[in-house]
């Protein structure tokens, strides 16, 4: 985990805040692109919120469509940042060092997407507040603190103010390093931003054991968030194929399976669009890819496990459901693409050193898995609405309509966006971290080889 | 830059040497003193007394359906075998496939393990005679072989007798290569140190080891691979016996969390005989100077993101199951948790989970030998309860009552529960079974010390290249070798 020429303090400074001070021409066309894209979603949804869901494919008996999907695909994208950030740092892996920023701000910005959705889902959103707060005291109705429903909002919201207090904390040390570089209103802003930051010891200390402490107490919340969100299926005994108890686990590897593989998406983006090769190293891709193999085989294993249960019993409507599933088109054409997509071509390229080691190759293999992952919510919310079940009375189907793709794909407009922003305003890779790395380098002489080798401070 | 003498530092400050390293291993080999022999004395009384109870109990009762009751805590005891030692070897599969350090003190111990595979195979043959038979040809006649319960595909060869079966003794098998693939060299050295039967039955066993650089990365490879099969064939293991002799004989319940559950609480219990094993190895075993603070410390965090994760996955399926408010499945609820085996949960839970937890959250148990000793002793209670709550109460529903379409079917008086659902409570004889399976694993496990090192000294050599304490700033600090 040593390759790359050693790098000195000035030189990471330069290196990891050229964009900040730079205006390529590139990307402002970027920016601008996605903007223009995530103007057309907004406008989609104006259009919707004027004339009513029924523009959309949603309708008795698939009450949950594209939306929902989406909502789940983005909750899923946003355990990266814990996974990557605070799993690594309490496992001191010296590879953690370029990814964990890009996937705590993946976090938070698929966070915030994510929570779009069930509002525009609504498609009254101001309707909102009456759902949350009691709006009639004399009839005495309040939210339903026994539904699943109520429990996501309060999962997601504490998952995003932690992951923010979790984004910030780390971004001290390296504001304090713009505010240094910066002048007039620029610095005064970064000035109050980094709080003084100083760089003493006393200031070390206690921002190591600040994020030691979020990323151990950051952990719980990472779970119960997927979790919540599974119960919004697993708590419902009326659709058939939801009411599992693997769903907690299998959704919460699922998400660190998609988030996972977008960090990658977003490492490979970074180098090649910010030039930041002697920073994100085909090392950190190869360790990424067979942390990748770990979990799609434990995912793989869980959906195995769910499939396999629905069919155990030998209840005529499960197997219906798994028939529908993998023998009616074009459903089975969309199992299979999720399957292969999501295990079978990212695994089997993964298994070859150099794949892993290629930025490229590694983009191409989690591009499917996150289109592998965004099929496997599609399949587990529609197909099951769309039977006969207990509660309702009808078979349906569900197609999107136009308003619903271009909202969909403004919500990824809209986080490559954000992170681009970001990245013009915070360095996407801790300075501190790096720097840090480079003073616990070394190597040993073992024989006639040098090894390298990294000093442990404990 | 600093090269790496023959002398330097591992742990705590101790001074070992490469060639002192392997005369002292091989001492602990070839000697044995009285206080091994006590043990084995010890042990192979609980051993014989688990014999006893085994021959009473299948003279009296038999193999038959309508003895099927009788053999739950046999079952259970089964379930304990295969979270525990027949997990154990993933320790050191699990820890070479992530390069950590602080293994090295622990492998081999982990690997002796596998030894007990053949009692898990052995253990495992009485109940594929237990599984409730279906007479498939309709000839009136159960046949072993022929007719049984089937749920994987139809026919006998598809029953759960040929793939439970291949599965355990694939496990077996896989176990002992990963051994032998790792002792080799380590044989070659003891051969050339001791004399007698052991040695010359080590050279052989060795099958010619040179210490070639071909062969090193031969073994790396193998047991890369071996380490792949087996991690998988255990997780395979786990969900068969788990879904073959528990959840499918209770009519109506259906979890799929169940097998990874089970997985989940092997490789937990797996890694609390390991912190348990390398306790003793450092206090009794005269092992202090190779098992440090780090194994205990970093095993220990490994061990408590299991325990979380175990109470995660009870919480999912006692959720799920208990929102639903289905009848089968609040049945269910209370046959394994709350009603009829309320004590064993409450155990199971304690041990399991809470206790650990409540341990091991504090940095300053994490970093002792005591703590996560005591942490991993509680988490092999708790499997054992959480095998009795699982398997006792699946092996006592009648076999006229296996093809209801629930257990929220069974008749019961107003406020009671019903018969077949009530709790069993241990024999003598079920006493004795227990004590003669724990007896067991330690008689095996003790006699295997005797054969291998157990302590990998090829791995701590390597460890004496990779580990250095070097002057950093203002204090001593080690230093990490990563050829990887």
């Amino acid at each position: 985990m040593q390759e790359g020429k050693p790098l000195t303090d000035r030189e990471i400074n330069r290196g990891l805040l050229n964009i900040l001070f730079e205006n390529p021409l590139w990307y402002w066309g970027l920016v601008g692109l996605l903007a223009v894209v995530v103007l057309g979603a907004m406008s989609a949804a104006g259009y919707m919120i004027n004339h009513g869901l029924g523009v959309t494919g949603l309708n008795r008996p698939v009450m949950w469509g594209f939306f929902i999907t989406n909502f789940v695909f983005w909750i899923g994208i946003s355990h990266a940042g814990v996974m990557l950030s605070a799993i690594l740092r309490l496992s001191k892996a010296e590879w953690r060092r370029p990814a964990t920023r890009a996937a705590e701000v993946l976090t938070v910005f698929s966070l915030m997407t994510a929570m779009l959705m069930p509002l525009i889902h609504t498609g009254r959103a101001w309707r909102i507040f009456y759902w949350v707060f009691p709006y009639d005291w004399a009839r005495g109705i309040y939210p339903n603190i026994r539904s699943a429903l109520v429990w996501d909002p309060s999962a997601v919201f504490t998952y995003l103010t932690s992951s923010i207090l979790f984004v910030y904390i780390a971004l001290l040390p390296d504001l304090a390093v713009i505010r240094d570089r910066s002048t007039g209103l620029r610095r005064q802003i970064y000035s109050i931003l980094c709080l003084g930051w100083k760089g003493n010891p006393r200031q070390w200390k206690l921002q190591v054991i600040a994020g030691i402490l979020l990323s151990a107490l950051i952990l719980p919340v990472f779970v119960s968030v997927h979790s919540i969100v599974s119960f919004d299926f697993s708590m419902a005994v009326s659709v058939k194929s939801w009411h599992s108890t693997i769903f907690p686990p299998y959704f919460v590897i699922g998400a660190v399976h998609s988030g996972v593989a977008a960090v990658v998406i977003v490492m490979a983006l970074m180098r090649f669009l910010f030039g930041w090769h002697d920073y994100i190293r085909p090392e950190h891709f190869d360790a990424l890819g067979r942390l990748l193999i770990v979990v799609a085989t434990g995912w793989f294993f869980f959906f195995v496990m769910e499939f396999i249960f629905g069919l155990y019993g030998l209840e005529g409507d499960e197997i219906g459901m798994k028939d529908f599933l993998t023998a009616k088109p074009p459903w089975n054409w969309w199992f299979i693409t999720f399957v292969g997509t999501t295990y079978f071509i990212p695994v089997s390229m993964w298994l070859f050193k150099g794949v892993r080691r290629n930025p490229w190759l590694m983009l191409v293999a989690c591009v499917s898995v996150n289109i592998g992952m965004w099929l496997e919510r599609f399949l587990i919310i529609v197909p099951g609405l769309a039977q006969k079940q207990t509660f309702n009375f009808v078979w349906g189907t569900y197609a999107p309509s136009p308003v619903e793709v271009v909202i969909i794909i403004g919500t990824f407009a809209l986080v490559s966006m954000l992170m681009l922003l970001f990245a013009k305003v915070f360095p996407l890779i801790p300075l501190y971290d790096v720097k840090e790395g480079e003073i616990l380098r070394s190597e040993i002489q073992i024989g006639r080889k040098k090894v390298p080798a990294v000093i442990r401070d404990e | 830059m600093h090269r790496a003498n023959g002398h330097t530092t591992v742990g705590e400050e101790v001074q070992l040497t490469p060639q002192g390293v392997t005369e002292h291993l091989s001492y602990k080999v070839f000697n044995i003193d009285k206080r091994f022999v006590l043990a084995l004395v010890g042990l192979g009384v609980l051993v014989i007394l688990g014999i006893i109870g085994f021959i009473v109990r299948a003279v009296d009762d038999g193999f038959s359906d309508a003895a099927r009751p009788q053999w739950g805590y046999y079952a259970a005891m089964f379930g304990f075998l295969l979270v525990t030692a027949g997990s154990a070897p993933v320790a050191a599969i699990a820890f070479r496939w992530t390069k950590n350090h602080w293994r090295r003190p622990l492998s081999r111990a982990s690997e002796l393990f596998a030894l007990v595979g053949i009692l898990n195979v052995l253990w495992f043959i009485p109940m594929i005679f237990l599984l409730p038979g279906i007479d498939l040809n309709g000839d009136g006649v159960l046949a072993v072989g022929e007719d049984r319960r089937t749920i994987w595909f139809e026919g006998p060869i598809g029953a759960p007798l040929w793939w439970d079966t291949s599965a355990v003794i694939g496990l077996a098998l896989c176990g002992l290569a990963i051994l032998w693939v790792s002792a080799r060299p380590d044989m070659v050295a003891l051969a050339a140190r001791g004399t007698g039967w052991r040695a010359r039955f080590l050279s052989w066993l060795s099958m010619g080891w040179r210490g070639t650089e071909q062969e090193w990365r031969l073994q790396q490879a193998s047991l890369a691979v071996l380490g792949a099969f087996y991690f998988m064939l255990l997780v395979f293991v786990h969900t068969l016996i788990s879904l073959d002799f528990a959840l499918s004989l209770v009519p109506g319940w259906k979890d799929s969390i169940f097998a990874p559950h089970h997985a989940l609480t092997g490789l937990q219990a797996a890694s609390g005989t390991i912190l348990v094993t390398i306790f003793l190895m450092r206090t009794c075993g005269g092992f202090r100077q190779y098992i440090g603070l780090d194994p205990f410390w970093s095993f220990s965090k490994v061990l408590l993101g299991l325990t979380l994760l175990w109470g995660y996955f009870w919480f999912s399926e006692f959720m799920t199951f208990w929102y639903g408010r289905d009848p089968t499945e609040q049945t269910v609820v209370k046959l394994v948790m709350f009603e009829s085996y309320r004590v064993a949960f409450l155990l199971n839970f304690f041990f399991s989970f809470l206790i650990p937890f409540v341990m091991l959250i504090w940095n300053v148990v994490r970093k002792s030998v005591i703590g996560p000793a005591i942490a991993g002793a509680s988490v092999v209670i708790g499997a054992f309860f959480m095998m009795v709550r699982l398997y006792v109460p699946a092996f006592n529903i009648p076999q006229a009552d296996l093809g209801a379409h629930t257990v929220a079917d069974f008749e019961a008086e107003a406020g009671q529960i019903a018969v077949q659902l009530l709790p069993v409570k241990p024999d003598v004889w079920d006493g004795f079974i227990v004590a003669g399976g724990v007896g067991a694993i330690a008689l095996i496990f003790l006699l295997g010390t005797k054969l291998l090192p157990v302590m990998s000294m090829w791995e701590t050599k390597e460890g004496l290249l990779y580990i250095l304490f070097r002057p950093f700033i203002k204090g001593r600090y080690m230093v990490l070798g990563k050829p990887e």
